[in-house]
Protein backbone atom coordinates (compact mmCIF):
# COMPACT_ATOMS: atom_id res chain seq x y z
CA UNK A 1 0.00 0.00 0.00
CA UNK A 2 2.93 2.60 0.74
CA UNK A 3 4.25 1.80 -2.52
CA UNK A 4 1.34 2.62 -4.78
CA UNK A 5 2.73 5.12 -7.17
CA UNK A 6 -0.90 7.59 -7.60
CA UNK A 7 -0.49 10.88 -7.83
CA UNK A 8 -1.87 12.27 -4.48
CA UNK A 9 -2.85 9.10 -2.30
CA UNK A 10 -1.59 9.22 0.63
CA UNK A 11 0.70 6.39 1.65
CA UNK A 12 2.32 5.81 4.76
CA UNK A 13 5.88 6.11 5.24
CA UNK A 14 7.49 4.39 8.68
CA UNK A 15 10.05 6.68 10.27
CA UNK A 16 12.82 4.77 12.49
CA UNK A 17 12.19 5.15 16.38
CA UNK A 18 14.41 8.37 17.70
CA UNK A 19 16.16 6.92 19.81
CA UNK A 20 16.80 3.18 18.43
CA UNK A 21 15.45 -0.45 19.42
CA UNK A 22 14.83 -2.02 22.72
CA UNK A 23 17.40 -4.70 23.61
CA UNK A 24 15.11 -7.63 23.94
CA UNK A 25 14.19 -8.48 27.77
CA UNK A 26 15.49 -12.64 27.66
CA UNK A 27 16.02 -13.10 31.19
CA UNK A 28 12.67 -11.53 32.05
CA UNK A 29 14.22 -8.98 34.45
CA UNK A 30 12.03 -6.30 34.39
CA UNK A 31 8.74 -8.53 33.90
CA UNK A 32 7.17 -8.17 37.10
CA UNK A 33 7.49 -4.35 36.62
CA UNK A 34 5.70 -5.05 33.44
CA UNK A 35 3.15 -7.07 35.11
CA UNK A 36 2.42 -4.47 37.47
CA UNK A 37 1.97 -2.02 34.21
CA UNK A 38 -0.44 -4.38 32.63
CA UNK A 39 -2.42 -4.67 35.83
CA UNK A 40 -2.62 -1.32 36.19
CA UNK A 41 -4.18 -0.51 32.74
CA UNK A 42 -6.70 -3.35 32.46
CA UNK A 43 -8.40 -1.70 36.52
CA UNK A 44 -7.83 1.62 35.07
CA UNK A 45 -9.81 0.72 31.68
CA UNK A 46 -6.78 0.95 29.46
CA UNK A 47 -6.04 5.00 30.78
CA UNK A 48 -2.48 5.54 29.99
CA UNK A 49 -2.75 8.72 32.35
CA UNK A 50 -3.38 6.86 34.96
CA UNK A 51 -0.22 4.58 34.84
CA UNK A 52 2.17 6.47 34.13
CA UNK A 53 3.68 6.25 36.99
CA UNK A 54 4.40 2.35 36.63
CA UNK A 55 5.61 2.53 33.06
CA UNK A 56 8.24 5.15 34.90
CA UNK A 57 9.23 2.36 37.33
CA UNK A 58 9.58 0.13 33.73
CA UNK A 59 11.80 2.63 31.99
CA UNK A 60 13.92 2.75 35.18
CA UNK A 61 14.05 -0.93 35.80
CA UNK A 62 15.02 -1.39 32.23
CA UNK A 63 18.11 1.17 32.39
CA UNK A 64 19.18 0.02 35.50
CA UNK A 65 19.48 -3.40 33.64
CA UNK A 66 21.33 -2.09 30.79
CA UNK A 67 18.06 -2.50 28.52
CA UNK A 68 17.59 1.00 27.78
CA UNK A 69 20.04 3.86 27.39
CA UNK A 70 20.66 6.06 30.65
CA UNK A 71 18.69 9.16 30.32
CA UNK A 72 17.14 11.41 32.59
CA UNK A 73 13.62 10.86 32.79
CA UNK A 74 12.49 14.34 32.00
CA UNK A 75 13.67 13.94 28.50
CA UNK A 76 11.23 10.45 28.43
CA UNK A 77 8.33 13.53 29.09
CA UNK A 78 8.33 12.54 32.93
CA UNK A 79 8.64 15.59 33.78
CA UNK A 80 5.53 16.17 35.84
CA UNK A 81 6.29 12.61 37.58
CA UNK A 82 9.90 13.51 38.98
CA UNK A 83 8.54 15.93 41.29
CA UNK A 84 5.91 14.46 43.75
CA UNK A 85 3.23 14.40 42.41
CA UNK A 86 -0.21 16.68 43.67
CA UNK A 87 -2.29 14.24 42.32
CA UNK A 88 -2.25 11.58 39.71
CA UNK A 89 -5.68 10.32 40.26
CA UNK A 90 -7.52 13.57 40.12
CA UNK A 91 -7.76 12.60 36.16
CA UNK A 92 -10.83 11.22 35.27
CA UNK A 93 -10.64 9.30 32.47
CA UNK A 94 -12.95 9.58 29.54
CA UNK A 95 -12.80 7.12 27.09
CA UNK B 1 -29.67 46.35 -85.73
CA UNK B 2 -28.22 43.19 -83.78
CA UNK B 3 -27.00 41.14 -86.76
CA UNK B 4 -23.40 42.93 -86.34
CA UNK B 5 -23.19 41.94 -82.64
CA UNK B 6 -23.97 38.24 -83.43
CA UNK B 7 -21.95 38.03 -86.54
CA UNK B 8 -18.21 39.43 -85.23
CA UNK B 9 -17.81 38.05 -81.99
CA UNK B 10 -13.57 37.87 -81.96
CA UNK B 11 -12.51 35.41 -79.31
CA UNK B 12 -9.74 37.88 -78.07
CA UNK B 13 -11.79 40.14 -76.36
CA UNK B 14 -15.28 39.16 -76.55
CA UNK B 15 -16.61 41.28 -73.71
CA UNK B 16 -14.66 44.70 -75.10
CA UNK B 17 -15.97 43.68 -78.38
CA UNK B 18 -19.43 43.37 -77.34
CA UNK B 19 -18.96 46.58 -75.30
CA UNK B 20 -17.19 48.13 -77.81
CA UNK B 21 -20.09 47.50 -80.43
CA UNK B 22 -22.67 48.64 -77.82
CA UNK B 23 -20.73 51.66 -77.01
CA UNK B 24 -20.41 52.90 -80.03
CA UNK B 25 -24.05 52.52 -80.96
CA UNK B 26 -24.91 54.28 -77.84
CA UNK B 27 -22.20 57.00 -79.16
CA UNK B 28 -24.27 57.10 -82.36
CA UNK B 29 -27.95 57.14 -81.16
CA UNK B 30 -26.59 59.75 -78.55
CA UNK B 31 -28.33 57.79 -76.08
CA UNK B 32 -27.36 58.95 -72.16
CA UNK B 33 -26.97 55.73 -70.81
CA UNK B 34 -26.21 52.56 -72.43
CA UNK B 35 -29.47 50.29 -72.67
CA UNK B 36 -29.53 47.24 -70.57
CA UNK B 37 -27.44 44.13 -72.09
CA UNK B 38 -30.54 42.46 -74.56
CA UNK B 39 -30.45 38.84 -74.39
CA UNK B 40 -28.18 38.27 -77.43
CA UNK B 41 -26.01 40.18 -75.66
CA UNK B 42 -26.53 37.86 -72.36
CA UNK B 43 -25.76 34.96 -73.76
CA UNK B 44 -22.20 36.37 -75.43
CA UNK B 45 -21.13 36.84 -72.72
CA UNK B 46 -21.86 34.28 -70.49
CA UNK B 47 -20.56 31.68 -73.34
CA UNK B 48 -17.18 33.43 -73.95
CA UNK B 49 -14.45 33.01 -71.60
CA UNK B 50 -13.71 36.13 -70.04
CA UNK B 51 -10.60 35.16 -68.17
CA UNK B 52 -7.55 35.77 -70.13
CA UNK B 53 -8.94 39.30 -70.53
CA UNK B 54 -9.32 39.59 -66.35
CA UNK B 55 -6.30 38.04 -65.65
CA UNK B 56 -3.95 39.66 -67.63
CA UNK B 57 -5.00 43.22 -65.48
CA UNK B 58 -3.36 41.77 -61.97
CA UNK B 59 -0.36 40.23 -62.37
CA UNK B 60 1.90 43.26 -62.11
CA UNK B 61 0.06 44.73 -58.82
CA UNK B 62 0.54 41.34 -57.29
CA UNK B 63 3.97 40.83 -57.64
CA UNK B 64 4.90 43.61 -55.93
CA UNK B 65 2.53 42.85 -53.36
CA UNK B 66 3.76 39.34 -52.91
CA UNK B 67 7.42 40.84 -52.31
CA UNK B 68 6.48 42.56 -49.12
CA UNK B 69 4.00 40.31 -47.52
CA UNK B 70 6.34 37.20 -47.93
CA UNK B 71 9.06 39.16 -46.36
CA UNK B 72 6.39 40.12 -43.32
CA UNK B 73 5.66 36.28 -43.19
CA UNK B 74 9.31 35.84 -43.06
CA UNK B 75 9.39 37.80 -39.73
CA UNK B 76 6.07 36.59 -38.31
CA UNK B 77 7.50 33.14 -38.50
CA UNK B 78 10.70 34.35 -36.84
CA UNK B 79 9.07 35.97 -34.07
CA UNK B 80 6.84 32.85 -33.55
CA UNK B 81 9.65 30.26 -33.84
CA UNK B 82 11.50 32.43 -30.94
CA UNK B 83 8.41 32.15 -28.87
CA UNK B 84 8.00 28.73 -29.38
CA UNK B 85 11.21 27.71 -28.43
CA UNK B 86 11.53 29.80 -25.38
CA UNK B 87 8.61 27.73 -24.81
CA UNK B 88 10.29 24.67 -25.41
CA UNK B 89 13.21 25.90 -22.99
CA UNK B 90 10.82 27.01 -20.25
CA UNK B 91 9.11 23.96 -19.85
CA UNK B 92 11.94 21.49 -19.58
CA UNK B 93 13.66 23.87 -16.97
CA UNK B 94 9.83 23.43 -15.09
CA UNK B 95 10.15 19.97 -14.80
CA UNK B 96 13.86 20.51 -13.07
CA UNK B 97 12.44 22.61 -10.88
CA UNK B 98 9.08 20.91 -10.48
CA UNK B 99 10.94 18.13 -7.99
CA UNK B 100 12.36 20.65 -5.51
CA UNK B 101 9.34 22.79 -5.51
CA UNK B 102 6.55 19.74 -5.06
CA UNK B 103 8.70 18.61 -2.02
CA UNK B 104 8.05 21.92 -0.84
CA UNK B 105 4.65 21.96 -1.05
CA UNK B 106 4.16 18.57 -0.19
CA UNK B 107 5.57 19.73 3.36
CA UNK B 108 3.77 22.77 3.51
CA UNK B 109 0.30 20.43 2.79
CA UNK B 110 1.03 17.62 4.46
CA UNK B 111 -0.46 15.54 1.42
CA UNK B 112 0.33 12.18 0.85
CA UNK B 113 1.44 11.98 4.69
CA UNK B 114 4.80 13.51 4.34
CA UNK B 115 6.36 14.38 7.63
CA UNK B 116 5.76 17.70 9.14
CA UNK B 117 8.74 19.42 9.04
CA UNK B 118 11.21 18.29 11.88
CA UNK B 119 9.87 16.98 15.53
CA UNK B 120 12.83 16.98 17.75
CA UNK B 121 14.10 14.84 21.05
CA UNK B 122 13.74 18.49 22.79
CA UNK B 123 10.33 18.34 22.22
CA UNK B 124 9.80 15.29 24.43
CA UNK B 125 10.63 17.31 27.59
CA UNK B 126 8.79 20.75 27.05
CA UNK B 127 5.95 19.16 25.33
CA UNK B 128 2.18 19.56 27.71
CA UNK B 129 -0.21 16.75 27.43
CA UNK B 130 -3.31 18.21 25.49
CA UNK B 131 -6.23 16.76 28.33
CA UNK B 132 -9.29 17.33 26.34
CA UNK B 133 -8.49 15.49 23.36
CA UNK B 134 -8.65 11.69 24.56
CA UNK B 135 -6.85 9.08 21.65
CA UNK B 136 -7.78 5.82 21.45
CA UNK B 137 -4.46 3.39 19.99
CA UNK B 138 -5.41 -0.13 18.90
CA UNK B 139 -2.65 -2.46 18.61
CA UNK B 140 -2.17 -4.49 15.97
CA UNK B 141 0.08 -7.61 15.81
CA UNK B 142 1.32 -9.73 12.38
CA UNK B 143 3.34 -11.88 10.78
CA UNK B 144 4.16 -12.90 7.42
CA UNK B 145 3.40 -16.35 6.19
CA UNK B 146 6.29 -18.05 6.94
CA UNK B 147 7.46 -16.78 10.30
CA UNK B 148 6.61 -19.11 13.10
CA UNK B 149 6.45 -16.64 15.80
CA UNK B 150 3.71 -16.07 18.01
CA UNK B 151 3.12 -12.29 18.24
CA UNK B 152 0.37 -10.82 19.84
CA UNK B 153 -0.02 -7.26 21.70
CA UNK B 154 -0.45 -7.75 25.47
CA UNK B 155 -3.47 -5.02 25.07
CA UNK B 156 -5.59 -4.51 22.42
CA UNK B 157 -6.21 -0.57 22.71
CA UNK B 158 -5.01 2.17 25.29
CA UNK B 159 -6.13 5.73 26.15
CA UNK B 160 -3.80 8.70 25.53
CA UNK B 161 -4.13 12.34 24.96
CA UNK B 162 -1.60 14.21 22.91
CA UNK B 163 1.79 15.53 24.22
CA UNK B 164 1.79 12.43 26.77
CA UNK B 165 4.57 9.37 26.59
CA UNK B 166 2.74 6.09 26.47
CA UNK B 167 3.92 2.45 26.75
CA UNK B 168 2.79 -0.79 25.12
CA UNK B 169 3.50 -4.37 25.39
CA UNK B 170 3.66 -6.57 22.49
CA UNK B 171 4.77 -10.53 23.58
CA UNK B 172 6.59 -12.75 20.45
CA UNK B 173 7.18 -16.66 21.33
CA UNK B 174 9.50 -18.86 18.96
CA UNK B 175 7.71 -22.22 19.22
CA UNK B 176 10.37 -24.22 17.63
CA UNK B 177 13.45 -25.47 18.27
CA UNK B 178 15.52 -23.36 16.17
CA UNK B 179 16.51 -19.96 16.93
CA UNK B 180 14.87 -17.41 14.58
CA UNK B 181 15.58 -14.09 13.92
CA UNK B 182 12.48 -11.24 13.20
CA UNK B 183 12.38 -8.17 11.84
CA UNK B 184 9.44 -5.87 12.23
CA UNK B 185 8.18 -2.89 10.48
CA UNK B 186 5.29 -0.78 11.45
CA UNK B 187 2.11 0.82 9.56
CA UNK B 188 -0.19 3.14 11.39
CA UNK B 189 -3.54 4.33 10.01
CA UNK B 190 -4.96 6.83 9.14
CA UNK B 191 -1.93 7.85 7.53
CA UNK B 192 -2.72 11.72 8.18
CA UNK B 193 -2.28 10.56 11.69
CA UNK B 194 0.63 8.82 11.21
CA UNK B 195 2.73 11.97 10.67
CA UNK B 196 2.20 12.80 14.37
CA UNK B 197 2.62 9.27 15.93
CA UNK B 198 6.46 9.53 17.50
CA UNK B 199 7.99 6.59 18.48
CA UNK B 200 10.84 7.38 21.25
CA UNK B 201 12.11 3.77 21.42
CA UNK B 202 10.54 0.34 20.01
CA UNK B 203 11.55 -2.79 18.67
CA UNK B 204 11.35 -2.63 14.76
CA UNK B 205 13.80 -1.97 12.35
CA UNK B 206 16.57 -3.95 14.14
CA UNK B 207 16.88 -7.96 13.97
CA UNK B 208 15.59 -9.38 16.96
CA UNK B 209 16.70 -12.89 17.79
CA UNK B 210 14.31 -15.53 19.82
CA UNK B 211 16.05 -18.80 21.24
CA UNK B 212 13.83 -21.81 21.00
CA UNK B 213 10.97 -21.82 23.13
CA UNK B 214 11.90 -18.33 24.10
CA UNK B 215 9.02 -15.88 24.80
CA UNK B 216 10.07 -11.96 25.58
CA UNK B 217 8.06 -8.55 25.86
CA UNK B 218 8.63 -6.02 23.34
CA UNK B 219 8.10 -2.42 24.40
CA UNK B 220 6.92 0.39 22.42
CA UNK B 221 7.63 3.78 24.13
CA UNK B 222 5.59 6.45 22.02
CA UNK B 223 3.94 9.83 21.92
CA UNK B 224 1.26 11.95 19.90
CA UNK B 225 2.47 15.09 19.39
CA UNK B 226 0.77 17.93 20.83
CA UNK B 227 0.02 19.73 17.51
CA UNK B 228 -2.16 16.74 16.74
CA UNK B 229 -4.88 19.00 18.35
CA UNK B 230 -4.67 21.36 16.50
CA UNK B 231 -4.82 20.26 12.61
CA UNK B 232 -8.35 20.81 11.40
CA UNK B 233 -7.47 17.53 9.26
CA UNK B 234 -7.60 15.53 12.84
CA UNK B 235 -10.43 17.01 14.54
CA UNK B 236 -12.63 13.62 13.64
CA UNK B 237 -9.65 11.40 14.29
CA UNK B 238 -10.38 9.54 17.13
CA UNK B 239 -8.82 6.36 17.02
CA UNK B 240 -5.22 5.73 15.33
CA UNK B 241 -3.96 1.71 15.02
CA UNK B 242 -0.69 1.13 15.43
CA UNK B 243 0.00 -2.28 13.37
CA UNK B 244 3.14 -4.42 13.32
CA UNK B 245 4.39 -7.09 11.36
CA UNK B 246 7.25 -9.63 12.00
CA UNK B 247 9.24 -11.17 8.98
CA UNK B 248 12.07 -13.51 9.24
CA UNK B 249 15.59 -12.34 8.63
CA UNK B 250 17.76 -14.03 6.54
CA UNK B 251 21.22 -14.33 7.10
CA UNK B 252 23.59 -11.51 5.69
CA UNK B 253 20.18 -9.61 4.43
CA UNK B 254 20.08 -5.87 5.00
CA UNK B 255 17.30 -4.36 5.48
CA UNK B 256 17.09 -0.80 4.42
CA UNK B 257 16.11 1.88 7.41
CA UNK B 258 13.67 3.79 6.76
CA UNK B 259 13.24 7.81 5.84
CA UNK B 260 15.99 7.49 3.51
CA UNK B 261 14.51 10.21 1.29
CA UNK B 262 12.23 12.65 3.14
CA UNK B 263 14.12 12.73 6.82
Amino acid sequence: MSTAMNFGSKSFKPRAPDKGAFPLDHFGECKALKETFMKCLRSNNFDNSLCRLQSKHYLECRMDNQLMAKEPLTKLGFKDLMDPPPSQADTDPEP
Amino acid sequence: MLLPVLLRPSLCRPRASVFLTRCVRTLRCDAPMPPPLSRAEHFLLRRLPARLHAQSRGIKSRGRKSKSQEETWKSRNKTGLTYIAAAGVGMIGLSYAAVPLYRLYCQASGLGGTAVAGHDAEQVEMMTPVKERVLKISFNADTHASMQWNFRPQQSEIFVVPGETALAFYRAKNPTNTPIIGISTYNVVPFDAGQYFNKIQCFCFEEQRLNPHEEVDMPVFFYIDPEFAEDPRMARVDTITLSYTFFEAKEGQKLPLPGYSYN
